[in-house]
């Protein structure tokens, strides 16, 4: 096959069919390797810290497998890492899928606007997912490492002004999260189309204490989505019913902590 | 020497305790066996002087037949002894049986009825072997060639479709009942008979009880009713079958109920029965509105969940997917509805009718088209009563390892065994034959009951199933490698079941007798075939053995399903897998596990639409997982130890084991082994790329 793409990066890893990664569609994943971020809960470790260690999709394989389900069952692909706009060839590769007639989700942490914006101009990018990791105030708490909590800013006013189809997503964890923080970016996101809450999951963490970490409950995420989906809507949340609240959970938060 | 002198107490079968009798022996010889008087008085003096010699005594009847057996056996006379058996479980097997739950059926659950009806299967299961089936057939399912299911039920057919306009028309008369009711007025009496019929039904067939057209059927009973009425009906309907687990062996009957949200063309012109048994004047075609409404609130109940926010076990809700569906109005409000269930609850199953010929589905398994001599059936609907006699399962990996590498050989075994299978089903057929011809009087009055003309149960109608277990393992001894893994494997596989197939075809001709391909849901016999096979073909059967070895965690895959195992695109999946579909007539389905994620309704949708436009697979259902806890009475998602909202350690994993959704603590350890392996469509990484990081 004539796909010698020198530039191309490395994908580590690739769903061809999945149900949750493009809501409402069937979509491929494509996974690529090494982030700039060290957020602890991150569950994707492999991905992050030993990309070298993980075997190569072919390119080939991938555009072969585009290429058979494409006309019938999935048109439809999320490039997500790691953090794909680390990598300064990343357009290489969006625009091979591009050419090869694919709907195209980029899923970023924010950290490299001047990346999404090139992606966005050259029109290789259909819709946008946003991780913001907490209130931008202590960035660097989120994420582990030093950020530049203005890039990130940056990238969240250009994706909501871009007319893109987009979304933000938080993951909360308890001990690193309190819920007021996930309050302080649903009020920071005003306007955003969507803001979904993620509920962590312990089983494999960056930081291997964090798989120690229960999350809060399902009710508990219940309560905090309600709230977020007001605020969203305009609608002041804080110092009504939520601090209250706040108070008793926080105590069962220190309880839960490490059981 | 007399009998007389011997000073010795029998604990005799009627509760007493008799004196020694020599000649109770030889008159139960002479009763039950063919064996000439003075050999008889010969066997019981030599038995008597046996026992005289031990010094026992307190003896128990059945002490005293086991001797007795073993002189026959001495004597030769083997046929005698078969005839003298005594059928019955040693104290230890009873005692373990009373104290622990039984897990070769997951829909089983444990108590004194659990255990009446384990135990009384344990008997029918031996009187099966010993005298409804040739000693043929009986060894070939004692040592795992064949697998003849439910023998402990061997005096009913198997599973059933069953026509709700039946109880509509005729009421609720059944054989030796205390009362007898006329045809339903309410729509909440019809409910009320529906679930005593399937209860009665219950004891008189093994397995699936399924019910066609269900919302249909009940159309004219629901007009006029407020929406609020009809959902507290479908909840009703639900919590009523989902809740029945006090009937046979405490088992909740399994109910499949079959949906439709159009009005399929064969029932558009049909006279409708409403209340009182009357036809109504009009057609079914005229109570779309009215079945589309039912339909709807029934899968409005499914997506709430029962108390705790589990989803219902039964009854499975079938939706029919026909050419028609797609040109009935509210069509994607409906598809979207089912698929939120799917992705929430995992009850909904997806049929897929496709073509332009109608299809009646007979009961959870089969759907057989209509053709022109069935139309009868479809114009008066209480007709449509479908059963399969007896499910029979070929061991399909034990031909492999037989055949060592050659073809011939191994279609040749393919042949031989489905042969016998079939000799198996003419036993059985012969058998029941014999009971139905009691008639009201017999054991299974209920089946023979005539109320329209013909016998309840449609006798020249049965099928007789053939099912097959492991093709995958099969297809991986004899090409060494699995289905997945080559087109080569593949086309193998294939190749054998278009060989089964067109076997059907000649031994229905030859036999007169409708056999039917099956996919076995082989919830037990993969686990029952694994271990025999581990233990008869080892060591090469350890290498083929799919699960976990020491553990004892053991399965073949299913049917002609290929590696649980194995990362596979899902539309790879259901549209390899559906290339056997149009050779299995009954039974056919792909699982795609789902696990802890939750799809949105619009992207399983988007599948269910594609794998109906797109491939020949007949069936398919999503199952996710939950873990619902024992303490706080919650249900959370994925199966997990501990309770997600109070931390209780105290929980059950749900999931489907095979057809329907049940707790995983009841699982066998083969289905174990497959929980286990199950692949998710979560995983990025490969097997080898993942080995490869952790290096």
């Amino acid at each position: 096959m004539q796909f010698k793409e020198p530039d191309c990066p490395a994908v580590k890893g690739f769903i061809e069919t999945s149900f949750v990664d493009w809501k409402g569609c069937l979509a491929s994943v494509l996974f690529l390797g090494g982030c700039n971020f060290r957020c602890p809960f991150c569950h994707n470790r492999d991905l992050v810290l030993n990309p070298g260690g993980l075997e190569d999709v072919p390119i080939e394989y991938i555009v072969a497998t585009i290429r058979k389900y494409r006309a019938q069952w999935v048109d439809r692909i999320v490039v997500t890492g790691g953090e794909p706009t680390i990598h300064k060839n990343l357009y290489r590769l969006m625009g091979l899928l591009k050419s090869e007639g694919m709907k195209i989700k980029l899923d970023t942490n924010g950290s490299s606007p001047s990346a999404v914006k090139g992606l966005v101009n050259d029109g290789l990018v259909d819709a946008i997912a946003m991780d913001v990791k907490g209130p931008l105030d202590r960035y660097s708490r989120w994420c582990g490492i030093n950020v530049d909590d203005r890039k990130v800013q940056e990238s969240i006013e250009f994706i909501m002004g871009s007319g893109i189809d987009h979304y933000f997503r938080m993951t909360v964890v308890p001990f690193l999260h309190r819920e007021e923080d996930v309050y302080m970016v649903a009020a920071h996101l005003q306007g955003a189309k969507d803001f979904v809450v993620q509920t962590f999951r312990p089983d494999i963490t960056l930081n291997t204490a964090f798989s120690r970490i229960r999350p809060f409950s399902p009710d508990r995420m219940n309560q905090i989505k309600a709230n977020v989906s007001d605020i969203m809507a305009g609608e002041s949340v804080r110092g009504k019913e939520v601090r209250p609240h706040l108070s008793i959970a926080g105590k069962t938060d220190q309880d839960n902590l490490y059981s | 020497m007399e009998t007389t002198d011997l000073n010795l107490f029998v604990r005799t079968s009627e509760e007493s305790i008799a004196g020694w009798d020599r000649s109770k022996i030889v008159d139960a010889l002479i009763r039950e066996t063919l064996i000439d008087r003075d050999t008889a008085g010969e066997i019981s003096k030599e038995v008597e002087q046996m026992i005289r010699r031990s010094g026992i005594e307190v003896i128990t009847a059945p002490l005293i037949r086991e001797l007795v057996n073993a002189r026959l056996i001495e004597k030769g006379l083997e046929s005698s002894r078969k005839m003298h058996t005594r059928l019955g479980m040693p104290l230890y097997d009873v005692d373990s049986l009373i104290l622990h739950p039984n897990k070769e059926n997951a829909n089983v659950p444990h108590g004194p009825e659990a255990t009446n009806l384990t135990l009384a299967e344990g008997i029918k299961k031996e009187y099966a072997l010993l005298s409804v089936f040739s000693q043929e057939v009986a060894d070939a399912h004692m040592n795992g060639d064949i697998h003849l299911h439910d023998l402990g039920f061997v005096d009913r057919p198997y599973c059933s479709g069953q026509s709700l306009e039946y109880i509509k028309k005729f009421g609720l008369d059944l054989p030796h009942s205390l009362s007898m009711a006329r045809p339903a007025k309410h729509a909440e009496v019809l409910l009320a008979h529906l679930v005593k019929f399937a209860a009665a039904l219950q004891s008189h067939f093994a397995g699936a009880i399924g019910w066609d057209a269900i919302n249909i059927f009940f159309a004219p009973y629901i007009e006029g009713m407020s929406d609020n009425d009809v959902k507290q009906l479908a909840q009703m309907l639900i919590f009523e079958f989902s809740q029945q687990a006090v009937a046979r062996g405490g088992q909740a009957i399994f109910t499949d109920i079959n949906i439709y949200w159009e009005i399929p063309k064969h029932f558009v012109n049909v006279p409708a029965i409403g209340p009182n048994g009357k036809f109504t004047g009009k057609t079914y075609g005229e109570y779309e509105k009215e079945a589309q409404r039912f339909a709807w609130k029934l899968f409005e109940v499914y997506k709430e969940g029962d108390g705790a926010g589990r989803p219902f076990f039964f009854p499975k809700p079938i939706v029919h997917i026909t050419e028609k569906f797609f040109h009935t109005d509210g069509h994607m409000d409906f598809l979207n509805l089912i698929c939120d269930v799917a992705s929430d609850k995992g009850n909904t199953y997806y049929v897929f009718d496709r073509g332009e010929t109608a299809k009646i589905s007979e009961c959870c398994r089969l759907s057989f088209k209509l053709e022109e001599s069935d139309l009868l059936d479809a114009k008066e609907p209480w007709r449509m009563r479908y059963c399969a006699l007896q499910n029979v399962s070929l061991n399909l990996p034990r031909l492999a390892y037989m055949a060592k590498n050659d073809d011939t050989k191994l279609f040749n075994l393919i042949t031989e065994r489905f042969i016998l299978a079939v000799k198996a089903h003419k036993e059985k057929r012969a058998f029941m034959e014999k009971l139905l011809s009691l008639g009201e009087n017999g054991p299974l009055a209920l089946l023979t009951m005539n109320r329209d003309g013909m016998p309840y149960l449609r006798f020249n109608l049965a099928s007789h199933l053939i099912g097959m277990v492991g093709l995958n393992e099969m297809v991986q001894i004899h090409t060494g490698e699995e289905m997945h893994e080559s087109r080569r494997a593949l086309k193998f596989g294939i190749k054998a079941i278009a060989h089964m197939n067109l076997l059907t075809e000649k031994m229905r001709r030859q036999e007169n007798m409708k056999i039917v391909l099956e996919q076995t849901p082989a919830e037990s016999t993969s686990y029952r075939f694994a271990r025999l096979d581990l233990r008869y073909f080892s060591p090469h059967a350890g290498r083929i053995m799919k699960g976990d070895i020491a553990s004892g965690e053991v399965y073949y895959t299913n049917s002609t399903h290929l590696n649980v195992k194995h990362a596979m695109n899902p539309i790879e999946r259901v549209t390899t897998e559906g290339l056997f579909h149009p050779l299995i007539e009954a039974g056919s389905i792909s699982h795609v596990w789902l696990g802890e994620a939750q799809p949105s309704k619009e992207a399983i949708a988007d599948f269910v639409i594609k794998t109906f436009k797109h491939t020949t697979n007949d069936q398919i259902a999503f199952s996710p997982e939950f873990t619902t806890c024992n303490k706080c009475h919650r249900t959370g998602r994925g199966l997990a130890d501990t309770c997600s909202y109070c931390g209780s350690t105290d929980v059950d994993g749900i999931t489907r084991i095979t057809g329907y959704f049940t707790k995983v603590s009841s699982w066998n350890k083969g289905k174990l082994g497959e929980l286990k392996d199950r692949y998710r469509n979560s995983e990025f990484f490969s097997e080898r790329r993942k080995a490869a990081a952790n290096d």
